[in-house]
């Protein structure tokens, strides 16, 4: 789809799940590297735990679909070269610390200068300007300030991250959404711009709308494992089966009503609740709680029944009715088994892709999307550092061989 | 506002609802797409069910999630099932670039509105379909929510303590992730058509989505058949890094120390120079093998200071740190003050309500809020008589239909 335009990637570890949606979505991606390659290629886990530029799997995750050149970008032989490439190029992507790069000659306006239709995406922790643009963060740093932080994890324990890093990919994939909002604008007025995405801001996604409490006037929400505290209500959303753990949504209301009622006719089939129970007002349930019209014992007495249910059954017996009887539970997966998930292979889900350099092939998360007539292909591995200084070099800015010979004994790329 | 804005002249009809579709189709309103929400009185949109309330008080009008999340829409309150439903919504399909849909597979099929229906109306029709788990495979029609599916993709089974049972992401988290997938889709979608004339047809597993923000750990697993260890709140990379107890109730600073000289000009800040010629924790191997006794030592110094005063005097050291901000803390946030990220506007019913605004900048044609979220029916005469050109005759009869509800 993007096939026609270029983009150079010139982020760090914050920002490479930018350039590879891109790229995924058909553009010619070029990683700029520092020479020796990025720092972001020794973070692991690695292939083998071998700790290796080209093993690293962070590495992996966030670079295919792209091309890798080395660059000094600090060189006074290397700012032409990038600055050759900027005139060829639709899109460059950067997650420096504000300011850095201009610092360098490097900044929105210096290559604006010359390429005006340039779009030029920053992604930073808070934003290029203000009193926190300076701060010194971190994936942690980041869900602590946005919010997601305080509402993840258990009650009586400190907020909780997720073990995989979260804050920037909020970040990366905000900014490629950013990025083609202004190259929308771009095919009309011609000119690029300055796309400036705060992390921050990104992960307030993850708030479901409650950043906005206070200027509702309404309490706040309260982490809680498996659940959480709205007001009053402690809603329970992990259960212990006998072989693990489900998420079931015991809820009401107009939505969740008809599906909680599915399930307490399967309990009362199986001899778990009383009839009364069974034929309560799921749809009118939530209001009535929320009015104190029913006592909130009653939906600890609900879920305490529900709790003597699931226990008794089994994840793979749960996941079948769920989808029999169409009901709120799913099982709580672990990475093993979403890989070997029935659902993703039938769907083709999983792409091999051919490390030449490693002998081997690997299996990678596949296309984020099914698109009918312009499908996701994975044209690149992850590139190994440099490995397309000469096409690029050679083929798209046409230096001889001995100018990048002599590039490449001064440490230039 | 005096600039056009990016999306303008792009029109969307959005069948999608709660939060995940709504959710992407608000960052195409921002920026100027025309996007009509179609919805139904009858099978009211559960977004309007989940609060945040106005006043802490329920009702389909007070949700604060569904005025974030449909802020700039035009609203049409449609029954679908009916003949004439059916037509105006054929007739906004003729005006449309863009059809979303989030309903369980097969809904569109069985009212008959599948894309090879839709594109015999519009052949250059772009139209997209997100569900949980995709159109297609033996769960195909697994129904549910962002929490269930973030339950399926691994999400809770990597947000836990490890002596714990799974915590879990806050609420629907696959719901804050897939929207952007959703949105560069359909941006990417609308490229294509305006170089070829093609349109096409985009499915959407938001499980599919979501995995992306999984990528080294199910690489871990498929390259080196490991389930990656759970970490709490550990890093490989840094120590000390958590989030440690401050003064006062469930206040917390979240502290991550990258480099050596982090580590020296935290020492320093603590007064405890001698710490950091302490072998157990001179470099980051023996820190990170003394994870523990270092956790204990910063506790002491940070549980009698406030959390604010913490943030401030790391950072001035740049050392990484922040308040773990709770969520009445955000509206105050001078960052995000500095940003305009709370955006107050005019609601007929409650004065005035406040959204989020978009979150990332354009320098040179930044996002605009024109309307508040559409309440129930709000836009019925605009879109029926502004856009699809309907006399006022017919719209008032097909209001006595009861078609427009």
């Amino acid at each position: 789809m993007l096939s026609p335009y270029r983009v150079l990637d010139l982020t760090t570890e914050r920002g490479l799940l930018c350039g590879q949606l891109l790229g995924d979505l058909g553009a010619d991606v070029i990683k700029v590297e520092t020479p020796g390659g990025d720092a972001a290629r020794r973070l692991g886990p690695f292939y083998q735990d071998v700790p290796h530029p080209d093993r690293s799997l962070f590495w992996w995750a966030y670079n295919r679909n792209k091309r890798s050149i080395t660059l000094d970008l600090s060189s006074l032989e290397g700012q032409p070269l990038l600055h050759q490439l900027v005139a060829k190029s639709d899109f460059l992507i950067e997650s420096d610390t504000p300011g850095a790069l201009a610092a360098r000659g490097l900044g929105y306006d210096e290559l604006a200068a010359i390429n005006p239709a340039l779009v030029y995406v920053s992604i930073t922790p808070f934003g290029q300007t203000g009193p926190k643009a300076g701060y010194a963060d971190s994936d942690l740093i980041i869900l602590a300030a946005g919010g997601p932080l305080v509402l993840t994890g258990d009650d009586d324990r400190p907020p909780l991250r997720v073990s995989v890093p979260q804050g920037y990919l909020h970040a990366s994939a905000e900014a490629a959404v950013a990025a083609l909002i202004a190259h929308h604008e771009r095919q009309r007025s011609g000119l690029g711009q300055h796309v400036d995405v705060s992390a921050q801001q990104a992960v307030m996604q993850a708030t479901q709308s409650f950043c906005l409490a206070a200027p509702c006037n309404e309490s706040e929400v309260e982490r809680m494992s498996g659940g959480a505290k709205v007001g009053d209500l402690v809603v329970q959303l992990v259960w212990p089966t006998q072989d693990g753990y489900v998420a079931i949504l015991f809820l009401f209301g107009p939505a969740i009503g008809p599906f909680t009622r599915r399930l307490m006719e399967w309990m009362h089939a199986e001899g778990f609740c009383d009839t009364a129970t069974r034929d309560k007002d799921w749809i009118g349930l939530l209001t009535q709680l929320l009015t104190g019209q029913e006592p909130l014992s009653e939906y600890d007495r609900l879920k305490r029944l529900v709790g003597e249910f699931i226990i008794t059954k089994s994840k793979a017996e749960l996941t079948r009715e769920a989808l029999a009887r169409g009901l709120l539970i799913a099982p709580i997966t672990t990475i093993g088994e979403v890989a070997d998930s029935e659902q993703l292979a039938e769907r083709d889900y999983w792409h091999l892709l051919d490390h030449p350099e490693l002998g081997r092939s690997f299996r990678y998360p596949g296309p984020f999307a099914k698109f009918s007539r312009t499908p996701i292909t994975y044209r690149h591995r992850p590139p190994t550092a440099g490995e397309h200084n000469d096409a690029v070099y050679r083929d798209e800015l046409g230096l001889s061989a001995e100018k990048i010979a002599t590039l490449q004994g001064r440490g230039v790329i | 506002m005096a600039h056009a804005l990016p999306l303008a002249g792009v029109h969307i009809v959005d069948l999608m609802w709660v939060i995940a579709g709504p959710s992407a189709t608000r960052v195409l309103a921002d920026y100027g797409a025309t996007v009509v929400r179609i919805e139904s009185t009858r099978h009211l949109d559960t977004a309007r069910t989940i609060g945040p309330f106005q006043d802490g008080s329920p009702g389909p009008e007070n949700s604060g999630l569904f005025q974030n999340v449909n802020a700039g829409k035009l609203g049409l309150t449609l029954d679908m099932a009916s003949d004439a439903g059916r037509e105006i919504f054929l007739d906004l399909v003729r005006w449309a670039d863009v059809v979303t849909e989030s309903f369980s597979p097969q809904v569109m099929r069985s009212l008959g509105l599948a894309y090879d229906t839709l594109q015999q109306v519009k052949p250059d029709l772009i139209m997209l379909s997100t569900c949980l788990m995709g159109q297609t495979g033996p769960m195909a029609n697994f129904a549910g929510f962002g929490n269930l599916a973030a339950a399926i993709s691994g999400f809770f089974s990597l947000t836990r303590w490890p002596d714990r049972a799974p915590a879990g992401p806050f609420s629907a988290y696959t719901d804050y992730v897939s929207p952007r997938f959703t949105a560069m889709a359909i941006l990417a979608a609308l490229d294509h058509r305006h170089r070829t004339g093609e349109g096409q047809y985009i499915d959407q597993s938001q499980v599919e989505s979501a995995l992306h923000f999984l990528g080294p750990a199910l690489l871990d697993y498929t390259v080196n058949d490991r389930e990656q260890t759970l970490a709490g709140n550990r890093d490989p990379h840094m120590a000390p890094h958590g989030v440690y107890a401050a003064a006062g109730d469930d206040r917390w600073v979240a502290l991550a120390v990258q480099t050596e000289e982090q580590w020296k000009a935290l020492c320093g800040v603590m007064q405890q120079p001698e710490l950091a010629r302490n072998p157990r924790f001179a470099t980051l191997t023996s820190r990170l093998a003394h994870q523990d006794e270092l956790d204990a030592i910063i506790t002491d110094w940070t549980r009698t200071r406030e959390a604010l005063d913490l943030e401030t005097i790391l950072q001035e050291h740049d050392i990484a740190a922040s308040v773990v901000q709770r969520l009445y803390d955000l509206y105050d946030d001078p960052q995000l003050q500095h940003r305009g990220h709370f955006v107050p506007r005019e609601h007929p019913l409650h004065g005035t309500i406040t959204v989020e605004n978009s979150r990332f900048i354009l320098s040179r044609t930044p996002a605009w809020i024109g309307r508040t979220a559409p309440t129930l029916g709000r836009d019925n005469h605009e879109v029926l008589g502004t856009i699809l050109g309907y006399s006022a005759e017919r719209i008032a009869a097909l209001e006595a239909q009861g078609v427009l509800q």
